[in-house]
């Protein structure tokens, strides 16, 4: 698959061993091994001498004897370069060797380790190569694949545009999803199932409409379609026109070009072939429009082959586009059309007004439900199973209150433009009688939910959401893994590795499985090669013991009281969630970049590359200068180079489409 | 007529070629030594492939011998009445489900290949890629005979958020049917969607003008995206064009039923299918086993999968008195009694499956029953579910494929012989001669002979 050169003196390093290996991950599991190997190493001065005598013998003392190409423990393999310059190129690895040095994790604690001078004088240099190459980088925007409305995009869109309300894609099939969301261009598929989904939806819709609109005591406002109605037959073209051109335009998102009004308009006189009506010619126009690609696909045209590879601007159009996509997960509407088609979109004033004009509005909930839903995992409540024995009080209008409170938070913390951080801690949450119950808490009565001021020792912030501690369980008990995983993937950016491939060969015969949990995961974490990352792991998810299954409060469990004690590998210990959410605060960078990241491929719609850190880094600086405001990560998010940029795509061989693609 | 359908099968092969597999040209009798080992039978052959997650008990599985005098083991008591009608094939595998350098996601690799015989790229959303599935293969072949060309049906929807399996993104572990390289087919979960689609919301209530009009009118639809589609072609960089062709394959697709003929007498069908999928595992799939009885039974496909849940799943068998997340308990380590909830969740999946097959056997179909006309492949892409392995997997066929397949036995195989190899015999059988699919090496020996 890779090319392996092995030189005598110097050490090597494929790129794509390492990306295979899911080592390279910059954060919330983005980065693509594709753009690292694509890209040609950019002709910088590598300060070749300092890695000879800082970062060679450093690996060959405390790596090689594990990392060699003939172990290559965990797939990573220090020996196979083809240069020091195409090393040193690998920054992500490098900042992975970084990170694992600096915070203990390797080498391993049985190994010999370095002193504090030899880690200092190692991160130095590879900090400074880090930065270095950032700033000689080329900036790219990287290019998202066209992306297919998915089923909430599609019921929003519908709404918006014809006040439909009967969410018809509820009948689709499930989107599939990639990078940890369903907005993913390359990853939402079309199928002939799907297509028929969309033809009967289309019939539906456009007959409902029609229906509707017909009736005499629709007045104007509420209509979506029929701005002109009833011609006389003479009349009927400029009439379909007047009708269909404004539709066409909302259902594109841009102008329709002349020739598809033109289209568009035939189906009335097709209509009137057939001895129908104009209404009935208008409801097969929509229909039309409805299954059309330019309504299903959000389209960005390639920059034209002249441009080659670069990058243009998007369109006024596009941009429109993308903005109510990724906060309403719905259509543009009018206003901010006529923004687009006034150019102002690129007027910071303007565009700062139009987001906190758009996040202020009710759909702006798409966020809580889609972005907040697919972050923080809570989307997955309706398939939540506590074992019905063991949790007699959890029943559906429980389960639905516990979304509830992490749907409200979040919503709250858009709506108040308040900081980022309160995601981690806040003093307070939303609640209900039952799940006020559920929590032990007292004064909440009734189905309303309501904000309640909350005792930090054991509520606020999402880790204390009954959602969050339930979806990170099993069914009959609490998991300090998932729960562990959860941290670093969502909240710190630092996602662990897969586990290898074989581990329960590892395991098996040597862990008595009567033992208790916290024990089990001790005795496993005595096994080196589960040990480097079970011990960032494990602890975060000790920390939440005092929650149990469904989130609920405990001091014990089984007669023996919680210990809820953790120390990191870096060795700061803490105890219980209070002290553990003090450690998370400590680290408002990594939890300010981690939530870049998801909301950024979120609203791309793509996975994040290599060549989007300068981009995030940016970002994350903006962000903490505007303490944290939620509103300042939209900002920095919609202003930044791959969401305001696009990469222009060339023909290749081999790009020919074979007839049996499209041809059933 | 003769030439056309020619072209046909070597456009398709010039296509298949470039994915790994390639069908072979109709042999000239002339050329032929001995005619391929296709049905004799009138009744057309039907395939269905019944996909099980997290592997299996296997010496609950295994059976002690080979040959026709082999005990059922307990997973596959349920099948005793049709014990004749069955091949336990041993020894086969998956190897490109293995990590091969990609670090751990068994899970999702393991759906990913059931039916591909392909190493899957390992990428969370990006390229994702890869082989066309057994099932498609055999859809593109046989699938214009009947409206729908296959059904892809599931027990369990996926995942709504966060990682299917690490690195992977959940079109690997939701799907097994791949339409291409790119293109999972996602299956459907609802029963009653299912049944709409294949006999309801049809216009046969419909006076003949205003059927006719209907028809017309979506022919001028569909002729004017397919125009509004070629121009946006032109527009669009390599990637986009690509994710254009499975919106152009959809149209086509759906083209082709509009002009087939959609006879379809609405009482020929009795099934009570309730709105929403039954909470109870057994009624479910069940159901969704009838669902595919009568989609045979009245020809609307011959090619369906059914994914009895998702690979990876954690569903908790409470019906079965087994409350641990399934997934979670296969990694049982040793512990007996984790194993015996996974030999409980291994047996009543097999009692469903064994309901499937009394079924196909009790439907009458030309000169016998569809299960003698019908191969059915049931198994899981891993062996052992705690060490999740991918050699010797749990694999049964049932049914005839109109008589070539000899059944009644317990055939072991050469560990490592390659799952694909079997699928090259069963595209045999079903008019679809293959030289080659993903990472078969030939077809298995055996199975027509006693």
């Amino acid at each position: 698959m890779w090319k392996r050169v092995k030189s005598a003196n110097s050490l090597y390093l494929p790129a794509a061993v390492l990306f295979a290996a899911g080592l390279l991950l910059t954060g919330c599991e983005t980065t693509k091994k594709v753009a690292a190997v694509e890209k040609a190493p950019e002709a910088l001065e590598h300060n070749l001498g300092a890695y000879e005598s800082t970062v060679v013998p450093f690996t060959k003392q405390y790596c090689l004897s594990c990392h060699d190409a003939e172990h290559a423990k965990g797939d990573v393999d220090f020996e196979s370069y083809e240069s020091p310059e195409l090393a040193l190129a690998d920054v992500e690895f490098w900042r992975k060797v970084s990170e694992m040095v600096q915070t203990g994790q390797m080498p391993p604690k049985k190994q010999p380790q370095p002193t504090a001078e030899e880690i200092a004088a190692v991160v130095a240099f590879l900090d400074g190569e880090h930065t270095a190459q950032r700033a000689a980088a080329k900036p790219d925007p990287g290019r998202v694949t066209m992306r297919r409305l998915n089923r909430a995009e599609y019921n929003n869109t519908v709404r918006d545009l014809l006040g439909v309300d009967f969410r018809p894609a509820d009948d689709f099939p499930a989107d599939d999803t990639g990078y940890g969301f369903d907005t993913i261009g390359s990853v939402l598929s079309l199928s002939p199932l799907l297509m028929e989904k969309y033809l009967a939806a289309a019939e539906r819709i456009a007959h409902d409409v029609v229906v509707r609109e017909s009736c005499d005591d629709v007045t104007g406002a509420k209509r979506y379609v029929f701005t002109c109605e009833h011609p006389n037959k003479p009349h009927a073209k400029v009439c379909a026109e007047r009708v269909l051109e404004p539709l066409a335009r909302r259902a594109y998102r841009r102008p329709p070009a002349s020739e598809e009004i033109e289209k568009l308009t035939g189906f009335v006189d097709l209509a009137y072939e057939n001895d129908d009506t104009f209404e009935q010619g208008i409801e097969i126009a929509l229909q039309a429009i409805l299954v059309s690609p330019q309504f299903i696909y959000r389209i960005e045209h390639n920059a034209p082959a002249r441009f080659g590879k670069e990058e243009r601007r998007l369109e006024d159009y596009e941009l429109a586009s993308r903005i109510s996509y990724f906060i309403w997960s719905s259509m543009p509407d009018a206003e901010l059309l006529d923004a687009a088609h006034d150019g102002a979109l690129r007027n910071p004033r303007v565009l700062r007004t139009q987001l906190q004009r758009m996040l202020r509005d009710p759909r702006s909930i798409a966020l809580a439900d889609h972005f907040a839903g697919q972050w923080l995992e809570f989307r997955n409540m309706t398939i939540a199973d506590p074992d019905p024995k063991l949790f007699p009080l959890f029943n559906d209008g429980l389960r639905n209150a516990m979304t509830q409170e992490t749907m409200l938070f979040f919503e709250s913390i858009v709506q108040n433009d308040r900081s980022i951080l309160d995601f981690i801690d806040a003093d307070y949450t939303y609640l209900n009688e039952a799940l006020a119950k559920h929590y032990g808490i007292d004064g909440v009565t009734g189905a309303a939910f309501r904000r309640v001021v909350v005792d930090p020792a054991q509520r606020g912030g999402v880790l204390t959401h009954a959602s969050i501690l339930t979806v990170t369980s099993y069914p009959t008990r609490t998991s300090p893994v998932l729960r562990g995983v959860w941290v670093l993937q969502n909240i710190l950016a630092s996602p662990p590795p897969p586990p290898p491939p074989d581990v329960p060969a590892l395991e098996a015969a040597k862990i008595d499985p009567n033992a208790p949990m916290r024990a089990k995961l001790e005795e496993h974490r005595k096994n080196e090669s589960c040990a480097s990352c079970h011990a960032r792991i494990d602890p975060l998810g000790f920390g939440l013991e005092n929650f149990d299954a469904v989130g609920a409060w405990r001091t014990t469990e089984g007669g023996q009281t919680i210990d809820n004690s953790g120390t990191l590998p870096d060795g700061r210990s803490f105890s219980g969630v209070a002290e553990l959410k003090k450690t998370l605060m400590d680290r408002k960078d990594d939890f300010a970049r981690c939530l870049t990241q998801k909301m950024l491929t979120y609203g791309l719609g793509r996975g994040l590359e290599p060549y989007d850190a300068p981009a995030i880094d940016k970002m994350v600086e903006n962000l903490a200068r505007n303490d944290y405001r939620f509103s300042a990560l939209v900002y920095e998010i919609v202003r930044s180079l791959p969401f305001q940029k696009r990469r222009g795509e060339v023909e290749t061989n081999g790009d020919t489409i074979a007839k049996a693609d499209v041809e059933p | 007529m003769a030439t056309q359908s020619q072209r046909r099968t070597l456009n398709r092969r010039t296509f298949l070629r470039g994915i790994g597999a390639s069908i072979a040209l109709p042999m000239l009798d002339a050329m032929a030594s001995s005619a391929p080992k296709v049905a004799a039978s009138v009744s057309p052959v039907r395939m269905a492939f019944v996909y099980i997650p997290n592997g299996v008990i296997v010496e609950d599985w295994t059976p002690a011998t080979d040959g026709k005098d082999f005990v059922l083991p307990h997973i596959l008591e349920p099948l005793a009445p049709h014990r004749h009608k069955l091949l336990v094939l041993s020894g086969l595998s998956q190897r490109n489900a293995q990590a091969l350098g990609d670090g751990g996601g068994d899970h999702a690799r393991a759906a990913a290949v059931f039916l591909t015989g392909v190493h899957p790229n390992k990428t969370d959303g990006s390229d994702i890629r890869n082989g066309i599935s057994v099932d498609q293969i055999a859809a593109q072949h046989i699938g214009h005979h009947t409206r729908y060309a296959s059904l892809e049906l599931t027990c369990e929807p996926g995942k709504l958020a966060g990682n299917c399996d690490t690195g992977y993104s959940c079109a690997y572990s939701n799907s097994i049917s791949w339409r291409t390289e790119t293109t999972p087919n996602p299956p459907e979960g609802n029963p009653r969607a299912v049944f709409d689609r294949l006999f309801g919301g049809g216009s046969e209530n419909l006076d003949p003008e205003t059927r006719e009009k209907r028809k017309k009118y979506r022919g001028s639809i569909l002729d004017f995206v397919l125009e509004d589609t070629q121009s946006l072609q032109k527009s669009l960089g390599p990637t986009d064009r690509r994710k254009l062709d499975e919106y152009l394959y959809a149209i086509r697709t759906i083209e082709h039923r509009i002009e087939s003929n959609e006879k379809l007498a609405a009482g020929e069908v009795e099934l009570d299918v309730p709105e929403s999928a039954p909470k109870d595992y057994a009624e479910y799939a069940r159901l969704m086993f009838d669902l595919q009885v009568l989609a045979f039974r009245t020809d609307q496909t011959r090619v369906s999968t059914f994914m009895m849940a998702h690979e990876g799943s954690n569903r908790a068998y409470r019906e079965v008195g087994v409350t641990g997340g399934h997934h979670g308990i296969s990694h049982h380590q040793g512990d007996t009694a984790k194993i015996s909830d996974i030999r409980k969740i291994n047996r009543y999946h097999m009692e469903q499956f064994a309901y499937f097959i009394e079924k196909l056997s009790a439907t009458e179909d030309g000169d016998g029953t569809l299960l003698d006309h019908s191969m059915i492949l049931y198994g899981s892409g891993i062996g052992d579910g705690n060490v999740h392995n991918h050699n010797n997997l749990p694999i049964l066929l049932a049914g005839n494929a109109g008589g070539i397949v000899k059944s009644g036995r317990h055939i072991k195989y050469a560990d490592d012989t390659p799952l694909n190899n079997l699928y090259l015999n069963m595209l045999e059988h079903a008019g679809v001669p293959t030289e080659k699919l993903g990472d078969s090496t030939g077809q298995l020996n055996y199975l027509g002979e006693v």
